[in-house]
């Protein structure tokens, strides 16, 4: 069967972004197709997938057909694919099975969010159509609520406590500090991620990730193709995905997520490796506590033990065997819903390829994971990348 | 007179009529707490008679949510257009009292000694937050549920009830039966829990259908409870101020407001503290 590769990766700086979904695609496309190193024609793509929740004051329906317009892929066959936060992950895991299956040879994947062009009451509600509507949303819970509930959960459960998740926060805002394309580029204290403004107790302002604009885009390509366009490829060694129940009273736990440990062990599984052999993980900490629960439930820390993990340092840039979120994290390069899981793929593209600034790279990359979730768990996509191609 | 407490409402008990009162005061008078009407205080009524007694009908006068009272106790709302009596009336009175009486009972209400004392910028600012969350101008940008949804999830919302597939217990129900050829029935479910974790989310973090009133209550807290007959439900928390949240603390489900939509009020369960 035909090996799949990335071969170009871009994306807008997230944040508040003066342009609006148009110009952000064009931006993060443009950005992608220059990044493949050999002569390209956007004329090559065969299929388009583009992830989005469709959040911004615009264009709701035929979102894909609209940017594409703007991006010089007139023609392409794209739809737009919506499984809320991880909705990109989900268009990169069918722009990867359009290739695998022999009926595309070269396939963008991408996401788009415009958030910042709300007001506080429309970006209320669309933060909150993505969880269980009918009985936790009338039950006064958002997403900082929800996630509240599983931290609160989790500390009772484990020997964990809010410090555990502080020190995500600062490692996450340490990361992002670095990189030119985080939406949040400043680094916190401990004492001050530990007095933040209570969001939803026991989460504070430091516990939840930015509203972000922004868009990624992903070149994906057959290995025949791939070679043609570059010759140094990202191999996409493994892919897997699954699904939960929305709400959180039809889960046995709560202190896990179920979508993430079924993805992972299929994606790992497919790439023939161990959480121990991945270099760098890009994981969902849309509040630190996702993040603690994504090193366990990936296989990175013990179950019960990704607090102590956050807290002994292990994740941070090139302490442990695995960073995580060396670009800052939802928490801190941002979170622009639909953009989030292939501007992952970008981080782990470009660490791989060494194209990061010393500062932040992480050493000898070999092995890179993204983790994209949907909603408090809902839907999970993981896909595993390699510099070699088996 | 001394009063029982009931579902967070005082309640003077009769063999021919319930009293149902708001225990909360303002200037001598008692008046509705921040998530309670008539409605609410009339299924108290009703679910305490229940205990002892079937009430299958009742007469319910203007001033009633009368579809929304029918969906959460099960007893029917009698037709009076025939000319024929109901065994039980509904009775409102002015300040915050409900009264359920055998149909041409005499009725006395008592003084009762409980009283909370009411802020009184607090409660016409509560008041007029949901007179304008039932205003016809307002729109919720709250996640849509339509009143065709909200109704079919009545049962479960309104009045606890459960549905029992080969032997499990689920709320809320689900529809996997229809696709497995699995026989369902309706259970009933115990109105109490205990608490698997909980939340108090800031005013600027609570959904935008609670963003009128939110402000003025310091936040909203949420409790995932399990429930006694094993399912598991996430409930809002009445007068949450009062409450120490503490892990496999015991909590009730009484019937209360939820919010506003359409100009209609949804109702549904909220949890309160036992040991308040």
């Amino acid at each position: 069967m035909v090996d799949v590769a990335v071969v170009g990766a871009g994306q807008t700086r997230y944040g508040n972004h003066p342009l609006g979904l148009k110009g952000m695609w064009a931006e993060a496309a443009r950005d992608a197709f220059n990044s493949i190193d050999n002569d390209f024609d956007p004329v090559m793509i065969d299929e388009a997938f583009i992830g989005s929740i469709a959040f911004g004051g615009s264009q709701l329906g035929n979102t894909a057909a609209l940017l594409t317009e703007h991006s010089g892929m007139d023609g392409v066959a794209v739809r737009r694919v919506e499984n809320a936060c991880a909705s990109s992950g989900f268009a990169f895991r069918d722009a990867w099975m359009a290739i695998k299956s022999g009926q595309a040879d070269v396939v963008v994947a991408g996401g788009i969010e415009k958030m910042n062009d709300l007001t506080p009451e429309r970006k209320r509600y669309w933060l909150g159509v993505s969880g269980d509507t009918e009985w936790e949303r009338l039950a006064g819970l958002t997403f900082p609520g929800t996630y509240a509930l599983m931290a609160r959960r989790y500390f009772h459960e484990f020997e964990s406590s809010h410090d555990d998740l502080v020190h995500v926060s600062v490692k996450n805002h340490h990361h992002g500090s670095l990189n030119p394309m985080a939406h949040i580029q400043k680094e916190v204290s401990f004492e001050k991620a530990s007095s933040g403004f209570m969001v939803a107790d026991p989460l504070t302002l430091y516990d939840c990730c930015p509203t972000s604009d922004g868009a990624s885009c992903i070149v994906l390509a057959a290995d025949h193709v791939a070679k043609k366009l570059t010759d140094t490829p990202v191999w996409v060694r493994g892919s897997g995905a699954a699904s939960d129940r929305l709400a959180l009273h039809d889960r046995p736990s709560i202190t896990q997520l179920q979508a993430t440990q079924v993805a992972g062990k299929r994606a790992l599984g497919m790439a023939g490796i161990g959480a121990e052999d991945v270099d760098l993980a890009e994981v969902h900490d849309c509040f630190t506590i996702a993040e603690v629960f994504a090193t366990e439930d990936l296989g990175f820390a013990k179950r019960g033990e990704g607090g102590k993990f956050a807290r002994e340092g292990l994740g941070r840039l090139n302490q442990g065997s695995t960073t995580i979120n060396a670009s800052g994290g939802l928490k801190s390069k941002g979170h622009p819903l639909g953009s989030t899981g292939t501007g992952q793929v970008v981080e782990v593209f470009k660490q791989l390829r060494g194209e990061v600034t010393s500062s932040r790279q992480v050493r000898g990359a070999e092995v890179g994971l993204t983790h994209n979730v949907g909603g408090s768990g809902a839907t999970c996509a993981v896909h595993v990348f390699g510099r070699d191609q088996r | 007179m001394k009063a029982d407490v009931w579902m967070g409402y005082l309640l003077q008990i009769h063999d021919d009529f319930t009293v149902v009162q708001s225990p909360f005061v303002l200037n001598d008078a008692r008046v509705f707490g921040a998530d309670s009407d008539a409605t609410t205080l009339a299924v108290a009524a009703l679910l305490h008679r229940a205990v002892d007694e079937l009430v299958t009908s009742v007469s319910i006068p203007d001033g009633f949510d009368a579809r929304s009272i029918c969906q959460a106790t099960g007893v029917q709302s009698h037709n009076l257009d025939d000319g024929s009596t109901a065994p039980w009336d509904l009775l409102l009175s002015d300040e915050a009292t409900v009264v359920l009486a055998r149909h041409g009972a005499e009725v006395t209400l008592a003084d009762l000694e409980i009283s909370v004392d009411v802020d009184e910028g607090f409660h016409e600012a509560i008041n007029e937050a949901w007179g304008a969350e039932l205003s016809s101008g307002h729109v919720s940008q709250g996640a849509y549920v339509s009143q065709a949804q909200y109704e079919e999830a009545a049962l479960p919302r309104l009045s606890l009830v459960g549905q029992t597939a080969e032997g499990a217990v689920l709320w809320p129900p689900r529809f996997s039966h229809l696709v497995a050829g699995v026989e369902t029935s309706n259970q009933p479910l115990k109105r109490e829990g205990t608490i698997q974790t909980w939340t108090t989310l800031s005013a600027a973090g609570a959904p935008s259908e609670f963003s009128l009133r939110a402000p003025l209550l310091g936040g909203i807290s949420t409790v995932l409870l399990h429930l006694d007959d094993g399912p598991k439900g996430v409930f809002l928390v009445v007068d949450d101020e009062d409450v120490d949240f503490a892990m496999d603390g015991k909590m009730e489900l009484v019937f209360r407001r939820l919010y506003a939509q359409e100009g209609v009020v949804r109702y549904g369960l909220k949890a309160r503290s036992i040991a308040n």
